[in-house]
């Protein structure tokens, strides 16, 4: 199953071959295993490693260059088996291929043998794993190094009596509970591999680079002479199964079984272990027991899981056997690998309880990628997800919790400790998905519920139909504008500030400043006439091609000197007709020009609205200025009220998109402002902005505290129910330019660009300076390639230039040397100083000669400036 | 027992309080568990910060896989950089070759996405099988008027910054059709990867003085930026190794200049604003930036006051991707009052060694490419208490019972800039002073049971 993109795989849901190997290779006594190909692939793999086992993980590379990659490794090879013997000693060698060492041709056997020929003394055996990345994922190449230590170690036939247990990739945790239950049958096992103590080891004194854990080779060799072996993987190429070479080279008989993860398939395990004479203590019965105990309490809980479960083909098919016993259901079950029976056995497995789930769809899919799952579990209504931390991104896109339980996790710790295994394995990962269901049930049912039942009007009507109960049926504008989409931050916009007065006074406001409606409290900014505006419209429409808004914001009110307005405005619509306008006003004379403003092509309006009746904003506006006379108190509000609603509704009806600033003042409209929200949304308002109350000294406010994010927070919730909140507005100033997260320098567009030209001022000291890094002073004289000239004047150093010069020592053994030296000396010939990391005998006597000063140093290059100048300066006072 | 700590071969490459001469920038010794990563790493941590591009692998999987959004470069953009691309090159593309199937998976990008840049990442296996990477992506480029850039890096063809070259040579082909650009007021700025949001915090200072900041080099970084990179009349090339020679082409072929800048340490940073604001700026700048570094000063050195008791006196070991910040490092532990005992770098120079044999003490161990035995074996004999580095050394510094710093991409703290400082110092004192360390070795009570 391949994602949208047939040809490529976006997000994979797999790694490579020799991953799989070295995994394997860990889990065997004193191996050392190096990888035959580019640096990269071990350095790549041993971060997965490190990362999920927060295990130090040593793998060796043949490091293949350009050379050895056309004429072949075998030096590299051979050179790397050497190095690696010498720093770890090891019991026993891995060499894996990789894709570059497969596709050269390199005959690794061969190789090998002369190796082991030519060193008749090495102590360690050595192992070859054929595995190039491209001939399957991790989950093969974990067998393929099984196969192959159970091929290469030289094999003890001699009947043993022991059981070989063959698994796939375990966590350490999982290992060790697998060789406790192995113990508490009197199961005389032999373990391949064992990475309970290589990939989870203990804080020692003393550290052991080699790790001292993991099934010994000569345990390897016994397997040839085991009673039996059970090879415990769903999916093994049976081509590759360790337990089938074992068969058919040496005689041993073996069952394969599903990994014991889950209740039918630990009891598989168990009773076959018992049937080679394993005991099934009352212990084991009763953690079974409780195991069974544990799923009965979850089970309703767990009903409710709709899982994607993805990763290896053993472990999805595990783990969805594990939730189908407990009534989770199984929705998809994916793989990256190539896996022929995995779409069988997992839909065998989900449509045993077909008739549980009803009306429920599963899914199964190999050879598949993130892309993939995650369109698909979002199509299947998954709810939780299970596997790796690669899953992250998906549940991060889906909003869906992730359970990490699989190879890799990098973002959190205890990989190595993930249980699954066994009963109490079981009921271990089944803990962890219930209370992922419990917890994200908890956090939203009250929500959920408040939205379902309590208002009414959702009830009868569908969620999101707030903007087709506008009287007006007001459209909303399609165009971008970062003040009404929740301050994104891609569209670039522009406030020019035209509106000199203001026809309200707010009493939070002091009028020496920009509206405080809009912009951060204590902010001025210039007037410009609408010819200024234009002029600077066009400036950074240049500088910023994604300018996409334009507006009127201020200082005063865009409205009270309206003739400004509308002349910026038609001036920016003819020189642009793609812009969004907008203007930003306190209403009072919004009905009066709203068909006006529609007209000269403004789709967005903001309207400050602090409160939804009289008595409420007799406390918040001082006054108004109405027609040539000054009102107060009730009545001041109840006009500013009135023109402001029917400036909304107004504006609704033309099909501009209206956004309600409300500035919540504590004591005076906080506990008002859902009511604010209400009145407004009946009118065709789409969008509310609340914000806080800044006091300005001086204003009528002062003294009246800003309200805390919390308290703004949570008001916004509750007008969230209302309308749409925007949040995280920055209070642009007036003359705001840029996008929201980079605001445009005005002084630089208004700033004609001229460097200042080189050496202007006349200099006290000039230096030469020998740097490479170009921060410190680092190079040698004879060695500099070019100088960083500084000039020092009044305590401070400055770079004035760079300076390419011809290498002095380079062509000094040769002839001409002397020319050289001149033309050195000549490029740095107005300096006073030189700074070098360390100079010759003889330019430095040249230069002595011609009076320059010398330093040498290693310091930063403006720290040895100074030294220089202090030092001087003070031989110059002896 | 092994037979040696310390191999042979690589003995040329460690120094011994002195870093002059030692053998470095040359090819990994085999065997011997080298902490670096390949061509392919380079070009592709350079490239994938930018945000609205297809990133591409053409490989096996496994390239793809292991460098999915491991960086934690931050966007205020696009999130489509986030995505992992790959062929997925199968054992029939390896013996029929995957030229074609990188054609069609180009082709259906454009169809479906109409992106304005795509970036195809040629891994080993490309050039081995013969696919011409360079004649798919000209072809499409031709096919679809949208950029296609090849960028030359199978893994065994060098070193990781050689890499890094090859990723500056895919930014120059995509820059270059605009080189004729009109002129704009400001600065580039090269080398930083918004780790952590490290280039907002550097731009942020720049703005805060009167900079204007034309394109950010990769950090952020998207099409329509990067493409202005011509206009601007200065770049400044932070010193990550990985961009000065994207800096003196751009010098060469377009003219415009740069200056290095550091933005690790609070002194490193104040000259950089300070540099910045003379080049790039008049008078007024200057005055800006002399307020504003002066005052972040004042500011950081009551928290560093505050934090020096406790950490005066202890030792360091370093060991990071470049030269350059290994140098800085040892500058911000020795203005921390800690000793750095053991430095070591993955690409170096010989310039960088013997700089930093200069900056630490007579005995301290200096160290290219070094591997875990070596990190072993001299951080125990010095006694280091904390090692700085990436997450593949975070283990090896645990199990020798010694704190921990995370310098690399995968972090999710800031380093750059005042903040930095502060994230640092708290980094290096929470780790190095934890209470976990008291209970090191063997089991221990703080009073005997006693029974009555």
């Amino acid at each position: 199953m391949k994602s949208e993109l047939v040809n490529l795989n976006v997000n994979p849901c797999k790694m490579c071959m020799p991953m799989g190997a070295v995994t394997a290779l860990a889990g065997l006594r004193g191996c050392m295993t190096i990888l035959h190909g580019s640096q990269g692939c071990a350095t790549y793999i041993r971060r997965h490693m490190a990362t999920h086992y927060n295990e130090p993980v040593d793998i060796a590379s043949s490091s293949l260059t350009e050379e050895g990659t056309v004429f072949g490794g075998e030096k590299n090879l051979v050179k790397g088996i050497e190095n690696l013997v010498n720093l770890y000693d090891p019991d026993v060698i891995g060499v894996c291929t990789t894709c570059l060492a497969e596709t050269i041709g390199e005959d690794v056997p061969r190789i090998l043998a002369d190796f082991k020929a030519s060193r008749p003394d090495l102590r360690a055996g050595i192992i070859n794993v054929t595995s190039a990345g491209y001939s399957g994922t991790q989950y093969e190449g974990f067998f393929r190094a099984l196969r192959a230590a159970a091929e290469q170690v030289e094999p003890d036939a001699a009947p043993n009596g022991r059981i070989n247990i063959i698994t796939g990739h375990l966590s350490a945790a999982d290992t060790r509970r697998l060789k406790a239950l192995l113990k508490e049958m009197s199961v005389d096992a032999i373990l391949l591999p064992d990475l309970s103590e290589n990939l989870d080891g203990g804080h020692e004194e003393t550290y052991s680079r080699l790790p001292r854990g993991g099934t010994p080779v000569s345990d390897v060799a016994k397997m040839a002479g085991a009673r039996a072996s059970i090879e415990l993987a769903a999916f093994i190429d049976e081509a590759r199964s360790p337990a089938r070479y074992l068969l058919e080279a040496h005689g041993v008989p073996f069952i394969r079984l599903n990994p014991p993860v889950g209740l039918r398939d630990t009891d598989a395990f168990i009773k076959a272990l018992a049937s080679l004479g394993g005991v099934v203590t009352p212990e084991l019965k009763k953690e079974r027991a409780r195991c069974l105990d544990a799923m009965i309490d979850s089970h309703k809980y767990n009903a409710k899981a709709v899982a994607a479960v993805f990763g290896e083909p053993d472990f999805a098919y595990s783990v969805t056997r594990l939730l189908t016993e407990n009534g989770a259901r199984v929705a998809l079950a994916a793989t990256g690998s190539v896996c022929r029976d995995f779409a069988e056995k997992i839909l065998a497995e989900t449509g045993r309880v077909r008739d549980y789930h009803i009306d429920s769809e599963s899914a199964a899919l190999d050879d598949c990628d993130f892309d993939t799952i995650e369109r698909r579990a979002a199509e299947l209504g998954v709810n939780i997800l299970i596997g790796s931390s690669d899953g992250r991104r998906a549940a991060e896109h889906l909003k869906l919790p992730l359970v990490r339980c699989a190879f890799p996790i990098h973002d959190h710790v205890g990989g190595q400790r993930v249980r699954m295994l066994g009963y109490d394995g079981a009921a271990a990962l089944l803990d962890r998905v219930t209370n992922t269901v419990l917890s994200n049930v908890e956090e939203t049912f009250r929500g959920e519920m408040f939205e379902k039942y309590h208002r009414a009007e959702s009830v009868l009507t569908p969620r999101g139909a707030g903007n087709s109960i506008s009287p007006h049926g007001g459209k909303v504008s399609a165009l971008p504008h970062p003040c009404f989409d929740g301050c994104s931050s891609k569209y670039a916009r522009l406030h020019l500030p035209v509106a000199p007065s203001c026809n309200i006074r707010c009493n939070y406001c002091v009028r020496d400043y920009d509206c405080p409606n809009e912009s951060r409290p204590g902010v001025t900014s210039g007037i410009l006439s609408p010819a200024e505006a234009l002029e600077r419209f066009r400036r950074v429409r240049a500088a910023l091609p994604e300018l996409a808004v334009a507006g009127i914001a201020g200082p005063g009110d865009a409205l009270a000197d309206f003739g400004l307005t509308r002349e910026t405005l038609s001036l920016i619509r003819g020189e642009d007709k793609n812009v969004s306008l907008c203007v930003s006003t306190n209403g009072l004379l919004l009905p009066f020009y709203a068909d006006e403003l529609s007209s000269l092509g403004v789709t967005h309006v903001t309207v400050t609205v602090n409160a939804a009746n009289p008595t409420i904003g007799a406390r918040v506006y001082g006054h108004i200025d109405y027609f040539g006379e000054r009102f107060y108190g009730d009545a001041a509000a109840g006009i500013l009220l009135a023109n402001q609603l029917a400036g909304i509704a107004r504006c609704a009806a033309l099909g501009i998109t209206v956004k309600v600033n409300a500035v919540m003042i504590k004591g005076v409209n906080d506990s008002h402002i859902p009511d604010i929200a209400s009145r407004v949304r009946g009118l065709g308002c789409s969008i509310t902005n609340i914000m806080r109350m800044i006091p300005v000294p001086g204003s009528a406010f002062e003294n009246i505290p800003p309200p805390g994010e919390r308290e703004l927070e949570d008001t916004r919730l509750e007008c969230e129910k209302i309308l749409p909140q925007l949040r995280g507005c920055r209070g642009c100033r007036a003359d705001a330019a840029g996008t929201l997260d980079r605001d445009f320098p005005l002084s630089d567009i208004s700033r004609p660009a001229a460097p200042e030209p080189c050496g202007k001022r006349a200099p006290s000291a000039r230096f030469a300076v020998s740097s490479k890094n170009g921060v410190l002073v680092d190079t040698h004289f004879g060695h500099t390639t070019e100088f960083y000239i500084y000039e020092y004047s009044d305590g401070g150093a400055r770079l004035r230039e760079r300076r390419p010069v011809e290498e002095y020592c380079a062509g000094e053994e040769g002839t001409g040397g002397a020319g050289k030296m001149d033309r050195i000396l000549k490029t740095i010939e107005d300096c006073d100083y030189v700074l070098s990391a360390r100079i010759g005998d003889s330019p430095r006597g040249r230069l002595a000669s011609r009076g320059v000063k010398i330093h040498t140093s290693y310091a930063k290059i403006e720290d040895a400036i100074l030294e220089a100048v202090t030092k001087y300066e003070r031989s110059n006072a002896i | 027992m092994p037979n040696s700590q310390i191999l042979d071969e690589r003995r040329r490459s460690i120094g011994f309080g002195d870093g002059s001469g030692i053998l470095c920038d040359t090819n990994s010794v085999s065997g011997a568990v080298s902490q670096r990563a390949c061509v392919y790493c380079g070009a592709r941590v350079v490239l994938n910060p930018i945000t609205d591009a297809f990133h591409i692998v053409h490989g096996p999987i496994g390239c793809a896989s292991y460098t999915w959004d491991i960086r934690g470069s931050l966007s205020s953009g696009s999130e489509l950089y986030r995505n992992s691309f790959s062929t997925d090159l199968r054992e029939e593309d390896i013996i029929f070759g995957g030229a074609k199937k990188l054609a069609a998976a180009i082709d259906e990008i454009v169809g479906k996405y109409a992106p304005k840049l795509i970036f195809v990442y040629a891994t080993c296996i490309a050039g081995v099988i013969g696919d011409d990477v360079d004649a798919v992506c000209r072809e499409a480029e031709s096919r679809h008027k949208t950029r296609v850039i090849p960028v030359r890096s199978p893994g065994f063809s060098g070193s990781k910054s050689f890499g890094y070259r090859m990723a500056c040579d895919a930014i120059m082909r995509l820059i270059s059709p605009h080189a004729g650009a009109a002129k704009t007021r400001g600065v580039n700025i090269l080398g930083d990867f918004n780790l952590a949001g490290e280039m907002w915090i550097i731009e942020n200072y720049l703005r805060a003085v009167g900079i204007n900041v034309v394109s950010t080099v990769t950090g952020d970084a998207s099409y329509e930026a990067l493409i202005k990179m011509p206009s601007a009349e200065l770049n400044l090339v932070q010193c990550a190794g990985s961009m000065n020679y994207l800096a003196r082409r751009m010098e060469e072929e377009f003219g415009i200049p740069s200056i290095k800048v550091s933005f690790f340490g609070a002194a490193d940073t104040t000259n950089s604003i300070l540099r910045a604001a003379e080049v790039a700026g008049g008078a007024e700048t200057m005055r800006r930036a002399k307020i504003f570094t002066e005052q972040n000063e004042a500011e950081l050195r009551s928290f560093s006051e505050r934090y020096r008791p406790h950490l005066e006196g202890k030792k360091a070991a370093i060991y990071v991707g470049g030269g350059f910040k290994a140098i800085s490092l040892i500058r911000q532990f020795s203005a921390m009052g800690i000793e750095t005992v053991v430095v070591g770098t993955q690409t170096g120079q010989p310039e960088d060694y013997e700089t930093i044999g200069t900056l630490v003490s007579g005995d301290a161990v200096i160290l290219d490419d070094a591997n875990p035995s070596e990190l072993e074996t001299f951080m125990r004999e010095k006694g280091a208490d904390i090692l700085v580095g990436g997450v593949k050394e975070r283990p090896l510094a645990y199990k020798l019972g010694m704190a921990f710093c995370d310098h690399n991409h995968e972090r999710r703290h800031a380093l750059a800039g005042y903040e930095g400082v502060r994230n640092f110092t708290r980094e290096i004192h929470l780790s190095m002073n934890s209470p976990v360390w008291d209970f090191l070795g063997e089991m221990k009570a703080e009073t005997s049971p006693a029974f009555h």
